[in-house]
């Protein structure tokens, strides 16, 4: 080939481009190693979590938290595997929906397994929720956790009574433009069917599904307001409201923190789930089935078990919940006196006795439609 | 240089009969492909995913009017939630022009080196995060807030119950888009020559036929644009219902962010967006062509 100054000025130009996008090929391919992406609810994605994780590993980690559990799962499902390497939601999805259709992969059974020996005894491996339907896979690990029914100010409505009367309050004319509900749809839901007397967790004939759309249009009808976590905090401490659904210990912690002992997580004596009248979460944070899942995803599944970044965990930015951690003596010695009475410590084992576990609806969409509809009715 | 130089002479020599593009056409490509991407791109998306599978993310993939079917259906009450949205959009905007008009014509004309300052006072809530403006008027307003708690203080049986009602989404939203009807006002105003309204005065006219005849159709292009700037921010607003108003009202924002969200139903809320594209833009067009702009800007 002879070299002219065109072809040469070719050559150049080609090698200008070329080495770049060589040098961003190697970045990328060895990029994953110090790369972690986490879709998570908020508490994972603050600093005081991620950066001790960060400067020990040198990495880069972004965190996005979302609100609710379908926003999340969708996330995956529109082909957003590619993008996630630790996904952290509610306790049925794990088993029941992203491993069936294959949005996450298992663990190590033989690496993780025997972190559950050291967390609450209701943890203990197999813990149901991290496993498989055919109880061979590791799908995640459990850490934070909570009973989630609703919450009264106990200057207003007597813990005993609300205890006593259950979800029933909601239904009661007595109470009407003095409750409000938490923004959380998907929780709604299961709170309606709750007033309605309805096991939520269970495929509804049309009668059950009437009166869900009755008791739907009356406790809309009857709040007071329907906001987020802050607006209810706020509205029960300024006596705008004197109890809300659905809430617990993760939404009311903060004001408890704040001092406000008399707001309470309340979780009903009875109800329609088998006789338990709560209902309760667990977090399973799972590694996504994503083709270049970066390396330090389990290595942060690890991290978090530590009994100081557990602690953490629970009193993370936002929300401040119990841990399965706290099983481990050093991990429960971390916590205050304070902080256990904003976790309502003392009642935890009997409300999450008092409680079902967090399930999937089976007709939940047109539970969803009847809800929106009533909420319009609002106007 | 030497062969860039080369390059354009050859281009041009070989081709002389080939299609012309217009040095102004290629001066704006990188903008027309920056618009594309940036603009029209998610656009199309969201029109594809109206006409995907319900409840799929076939987008481009599958074409169905199922998304429309369920939105015109009878029986689906999310009628209510357009017509609020579009009812608040058009209070605010009959509203604000009320509220606005004023003030403008103050910092015009009356309030002299002052008006720099008033501009600024209306300029500074911008940088602060529309969501904690209204939650600082939930403190306001809330019982035992500074409101409620004031007069109690002064003797008196408390504040309004505003808090958590219609009327406080109103409130809110009156209060978010001032400044967008505002300012276009003020530059619509100020395009309005004091010479002109000399000379009607010296002609014998009025105040108020001066203000008919002069000012207002003048001042009408910025008056126009800070209407139509209200109303499209106004018809997608969310945030006053939701934290002002503790959904007392749901607006068709909330609707297109449940399908979203909680329904997990993305063909859905992009129909309903779509479908509100289709009636806000409608709507402004209808009435800026109803209202003869070539008139309005002096070109004829």
């Amino acid at each position: 080939m002879n070299l002219t100054r065109r072809n040469f000025m070719q050559a150049v130009g080609a090698a200008a481009v070329a080495g770049p996008m060589a040098t961003a090929g190697r970045a990328l391919a060895a990029g994953r190693e110090k790369e972690l992406n986490i879709l998570c609810w908020e508490g994972y994605n603050s600093a005081q979590v991620l950066d001790p994780f960060r400067s020990s590993k040198g990495a880069t980690v972004k965190a996005e938290s979302l609100t609710n559990d379908p926003t999340m799962i969708n996330r995956l499902r529109a082909g957003e595997t590619r993008i996630w390497d630790l996904i952290n939601v509610n306790n049925p999805w794990a088993r029941k929906v992203m491993a069936p259709a294959g949005l996450i992969k298992p663990l190590p059974k033989a690496e993780f397994e025997p972190y559950f020996d050291t967390m609450l005894p209701q943890f203990k491996s197999p813990y149901r929720w991290a496993m498989s339907d055919d109880g061979k896979d590791l799908l995640g690990m459990a850490q934070r956790f909570g009973p989630y029914s609703f919450v009264v100010n106990t200057d207003k409505v007597s813990r005993a009574t609300a205890e006593e009367q259950g979800w029933a309050l909601f239904a009661d004319p007595a109470l009407a433009g003095k409750y409000g509900i938490l923004e959380s749809d998907d929780w709604n839901v299961f709170g309606i069917f709750m007033v309605a007397g309805i096991n939520p967790f269970k495929e509804h004939t049309d009668a059950e599904m009437k009166l869900f759309s009755e008791t739907a249009e009356k406790v809309f009808k009857g709040a007071k307001m329907v906001g987020d976590i802050a607006s209810l905090n706020q509205a029960l401490v300024s006596g705008e409201i004197d109890l809300h659904l659905t809430g617990g210990t993760y939404s009311v912690s903060p004001a408890r923190a704040d001092g406000y002992l008399n707001l309470r997580a309340v979780t009903p004596l009875k109800g329609p789930i088998d006789g338990k009248g709560g209902i309760s979460w667990i977090e399973i944070t799972s590694t996504v089935n994503n083709p270049d899942l970066s390396p330090l995803a389990t290595e942060f599944l690890k991290y978090v078990q530590q009994p100081e970044v557990a602690h953490t965990v629970a009193f993370a930015e936002g929300t401040f919940n119990p841990v399965s951690q706290m099983g481990n003596k050093k991990c429960f010695d971390l916590f205050t006196k304070d902080e256990l009475e904003a976790i309502q410590w003392d009642s935890l084992e009997e409300e999450m006795a008092r409680s079902a576990e967090y399930d999937i609806v089976p007709d939940y969409e047109k539970a969803l439609d009847l809800m929106t509809a009533a909420k319009r009715l609002r106007g | 240089m030497a062969v860039a130089i080369e390059h354009q002479s050859q281009t041009v020599d070989t081709s002389p009969k080939g299609i012309q593009v217009s040095p102004g056409l290629r001066a704006s490509g990188p903008v027309v492909v920056l618009l594309g991407l940036g603009f029209l791109a998610p656009l199309l998306t969201v029109a594809a995913y109206a006409f995907a599978t319900p409840k799929s993310f076939d987008a481009f993939r599958s074409f169905t009017l199922a998304n429309f079917a369920v939105i015109f259906d009878p029986a689906n009450t999310v009628w209510t939630s357009f017509a609020w949205s579009i009812a608040y959009a058009v209070a605010t905007v009959v509203l604000l022009a009320i509220i606005a008009y004023p003030i403008a014509y103050g910092l015009h004309r009356l309030f002299g080196k002052w008006a720099g300052f008033v501009s600024v006072l209306f300029v500074f809530p911008l940088f602060v995060s529309e969501n904690v403006r209204l939650y600082g008027w939930v403190l306001f307003f809330i019982k035992n807030g500074v409101l409620d708690g004031a007069l109690k203080a002064l003797g008196f049986s408390g504040g309004p119950e505003l808090l958590y009602t219609p009327g406080a989404i109103l409130f809110g939203m009156l209060y978010v888009y001032l400044p967008f009807m505002l300012f276009p006002m003020t530059l619509g105003i100020a395009m309005v020559p004091k010479d002109l309204i000399d000379a009607a005065r010296d002609l014998g006219a009025g105040r108020f036929m001066i203000w008919r005849e002069v000012e207002l159709p003048l001042a009408m292009p910025g008056i126009l644009i800070g209407m139509l700037l209200t109303f499209v921010l106004g018809a997608g607003a969310i945030a006053e219902s939701k934290i002002l108003g503790g959904q007392s009202v749901i607006t068709i924002a909330q609707d297109i962010e449940v399908a979203f969200t909680y329904a997990q139903n993305w063909p859905l809320g992009s129909a309903l967006a779509l479908i509100l594209v289709v009636i806000v833009s409608g709507l402004a067009l209808t009435v800026l062509s109803k209202l003869d702009l070539d008139r309005i800007l002096g070109r004829r």
